[in-house]
């Protein structure tokens, strides 16, 4: 199972404040807050952990089909780039630019194809001819929906297909990663 | 307080988050903060921290788990209340 979860770097400047009273507190361990707050770069630190604990987050609700939860304590970074969810671990690959912090979650050292698009594309479509060149099938038969917990499905044909899949979207950027 | 003062004092709290004005005009028990207002996830937590503050409660994390939709964050605002 896989999962993924991108930051704007110059949106989330603008959009939070993380130095606000209590609302680190709120989603990282002390144990990440100590790392936070011995890094030189604390706030660039700050938004690797939380796209690890959002890209990990997808990956174990989708491996368990679970109900939606706001519980970003619950997912513990380490730096070797993994996240513990209880006894479950996932492996993290973070990829930091100047301008965005983009996490992929797994399971295990699976096979996957991920890319990350400015605005103007759409990682959707982007997706859809991936999928149609790997499968060899014609894109416009192949669609995607979400299940009832919100996780993405795809269709080819009309018929339902197990590809383990995550978007995501934040400002400026988009990105998806498909395990096939 | 009546639940439709607790609802009004919700909607003042998240509407600085909202980035899908329409989804507030049509705000209901049902809607869901990241799927109707497209609230950004990391906003969540200073929609809490907004809750706690007006209304002095103390929101844990079993109960932050919760708050995804404006029905549910009643239910921790009336529960933390009655508790106090």
């Amino acid at each position: 199972m896989i999962g993924n979860d991108i930051v704007d770097l110059q949106l989330a400047k603008t959009q939070s404040n993380w130095q606000r009273k209590g609302w680190l507190q709120k989603i990282c361990t002390i144990q990440e807050q100590q790392y936070i707050f011995t890094s030189e770069k604390a706030e660039i630190q700050l938004w690797q952990f939380w796209s690890m604990k959002e890209a990990a987050y997808k990956a174990h609700q989708r491996r368990f089909n679970l109900s939606r939860r706001y519980n970003p304590l619950n997912f513990e970074c380490t730096p070797k780039g993994e996240v513990y969810v209880g006894n479950y671990r996932y492996k993290i690959i973070t990829e930091t630019q100047n301008e965005y912090v983009y996490s992929i979650a797994m399971v295990s050292d699976e096979e996957y194809h991920s890319s990350v698009y400015g605005k103007k594309t759409n990682a959707r479509s982007k997706l859809k001819e991936i999928i149609s060149e790997k499968l060899n099938i014609d894109s416009s038969l192949i669609y995607f929906t979400k299940n009832s917990k919100g996780i993405p499905l795809v269709h080819i044909d009309q018929k339902a297909i197990q590809l383990p899949l995550s978007f995501t979207y934040h400002g400026k950027y988009s990105a998806f990663v498909v395990s096939i | 307080m009546t639940k439709e003062e607790l609802l009004s004092k919700l909607k003042t709290i998240i509407t600085p988050y909202v980035q899908n004005e329409e989804g507030l005009t049509t705000l209901t028990e049902n809607t869901d903060f990241i799927k109707d207002l497209e609230i950004n996830s990391a906003n969540l937590v200073d929609v809490v921290l907004d809750v706690e503050d007006e209304f002095d409660i103390e929101i844990d994390n079993e109960s932050m788990e919760k708050m995804l939709t404006v029905k549910a964050s009643i239910a921790v605002i009336e529960d933390k209340l009655a508790s106090k």
